[in-house]
């Protein structure tokens, strides 16, 4: 059984009204523990819904989310779930509740009435992970977006859940904050063996994933490593997503007849397969 | 410009002061303002200026700060003292018709106005010393006993944190509406009043909205890590009394013995 499970779920805002939209219809989706699932998707297509469903701050509207086998929609099992799938929003002044770092890193543990001697060793330990412990006793209006951001991330590892839901965690950031984000996300992936959902827009943080599950009109359209999911720029194309820089340039180069035998991800990879082609050439000419 | 103004005026630092339980703060500092205002005599009036004074030396906070949180309270600090010159009882010094000057009314102005700017020097020493999220803490452990009336203590709390976490971010808030206004050509600093309020108008709205848009989010934020009131809650900062709590208690003890001494054995300057 898999650690977080998505059955058939159907969800509409409005549900009980006449101007009831169906924004999921059916999604079938299965997360194991450990996994880095990065969930893609343009603007509407029910991903923020999706995030907002794993820990039963929404409950579908037919099918069953099962966390670690706890149904969400329950009533008992809301604090449970919770307790083990946190949530990162997208703007992080609006996440954080207290003052001063180390308070609002607090605040989860308090909430689950963990003893204080333990809320201080997580609180240390969650702040050190994200790299923000010089700063536990800064206000949060005083730091960067990055910044901010990681320290809504040390909110939910304080609280220790075993899964992390981000929804578009770097979509108010700048590069410099994504790349702080990313880095973090991908460390507490691989040092914690936390299940991380990333939910993007982005091609290239999707790239950094385990998994890729790509979503269209409130369905799951492909899903898999990020390497053979962007092998398909044309079925991408055709749903108008994006796919990475790199790739795109490479399917642009094969329109036009310089055929490379793959698709890269990065712009690394890119590079060296454009060094190559061109080294065949040359040999070829000379 | 707006984000220059900080709340409660916290100034931060290690002196003794910043160190003492803030309940025990709260506790004196209210309990001080009453002696201020039952001092009946120069002599106990002395000592309170003497113990503000010491309040205000042991915080480190430089005395300029002081002086400055005085200002805006000067005009009614100078207002008070010439209404109660006039209004004195007995015998006039100088008189002009119906006004007149007693000796009892100058010093009634004298006490007066001490009393004030000592009452303004007291809560600064509270509020320099204390951060505003301290502070909260404090009023939510004091006022716990009321919980088991039924009053909503935590929640209270709860709203005072999250409101002084927002002040800033809404402050900023507002002046980037301000200037995305101004530069749509809005007008914000001629005219009249009327005007002016009319103009504000703008911003208002646009804030609101997006102060609800935030909560939204915060509620989410905050349901998603458990927040279910302040049932089972746990603190991580436990606050207890400390050597340096017992220690200013013990000071303010004595003060208040020498104080009771004063203000009952002597006679009282002025009259009630």
């Amino acid at each position: 059984m898999a650690f977080l499970e998505v059955k058939q779920v159907r969800f509409s805002y409005d549900a009980q009204t006449a101007d009831a939209r169906e924004v999921l219809h059916g999604v079938d989706l299965e997360i194991e523990e450990g996994e880095f699932v990065a969930l893609l998707g343009h603007n509407g297509c029910g991903k923020s819904t999706m995030a907002k469903l794993f820990n039963g701050m929404l409950l579908p509207t037919a099918g069953k989310v099962l966390v670690g086998g706890l149904d969400t929609s329950l009533e008992e099992n809301q604090l449970p779930v919770r307790k083990q799938v946190g949530l990162v929003l997208q703007n992080p002044d609006n996440q954080l509740v207290a003052g001063i770092v180390e308070e609002d890193v607090a605040f989860g543990p308090e909430n689950l009435g963990v003893p204080p001697v333990e809320i201080r060793r997580r609180v240390d330990e969650a702040l050190k992970a994200v790299e923000m412990y010089e700063y536990r006793e800064h206000a949060p209006h005083k730091l960067s977006g990055g910044q901010k951001q990681r320290v809504a991330i040390a909110g939910i590892i304080a609280m220790e859940t075993k899964c992390i839901v981000l929804d578009e965690p770097t979509a108010m950031l700048d590069p410099k904050g994504r790349g702080e984000v990313m880095g973090t996300i991908q460390k507490l992936n691989r040092e914690k063996g936390i299940t991380i959902v990333l939910i993007t827009h982005y091609m290239d943080e999707a790239v950094q994933a385990g998994r890729v599950v790509v979503m269209d009109e409130g369905d799951i359209l492909t899903s898999g490593t990020p390497r053979q999911v962007f092998q398909q720029v044309e079925f991408l194309k055709r749903h108008s997503l994006d796919v990475p820089q790199a790739a795109e340039l490479v399917y642009r180069l094969g329109a036009s007849g310089v055929k490379l035998p793959e698709i890269p991800l990065n712009e690394e990879e890119c590079v060296a397969m454009l060094r190559r082609y061109l080294a065949g050439r040359a040999g070829a000419l000379s | 410009m707006i984000a220059d103004i900080t709340l409660g005026q916290f100034f931060p630092g290690h002196s003794m002061l910043h160190k003492t339980d803030p309940r025990v703060k709260i506790c004196l500092i209210i309990f001080h303002i009453v002696l201020i205002f039952t001092a009946g005599n120069f002599f106990s009036l002395g000592l309170v200026v003497l113990f503000t004074f010491l309040g205000m030396c042991v915080s480190k906070v430089p005395l300029k700060l002081y002086v400055k949180g005085l200002k805006p309270i000067l005009f009614i600090v100078v207002f008070t003292a010439v209404l109660n010159i006039f209004y004195g009882t007995g015998e006039p010094l100088v008189q002009w018709g119906w006004l007149k000057i007693t000796g009892n009314g100058i010093l009634n102005a004298l006490f007066v106005s001490v009393r004030i700017v000592l009452l303004i020097f007291t809560s600064s020493v509270l509020t320099f010393t204390t951060s505003p999220n301290q502070l909260t803490d404090a009023i939510e452990r004091l006022l716990k006993p009321l919980s088991k009336l039924h009053v909503p203590v935590h929640e209270f709390a709860m709203m005072m944190t999250i409101a002084l976490r927002f002040v800033p971010l809404l402050l900023e808030e507002t002046d980037k509406i301000m200037s995305a206004q101004k530069a749509r050509g809005a007008d914000m600093e001629s005219g009249g009043i009327l005007q002016r309020i009319k103009a504000l108008i703008p911003v208002l709205i646009p804030l609101f909205v997006s102060a609800f848009r935030r909560a939204y989010d915060l509620a989410t934020a905050m349901e998603s890590r458990c927040y279910h009131g302040g049932e089972g809650r746990t603190k991580m900062r436990v606050l207890k009394l400390g050597k340096q709590d017992v220690f200013i208690l013990g000071a303010v003890a004595l003060f208040l013995g020498a104080f009771l001494l004063l203000n009952l054995w002597l006679p009282p300057a002025i009259l009630r």
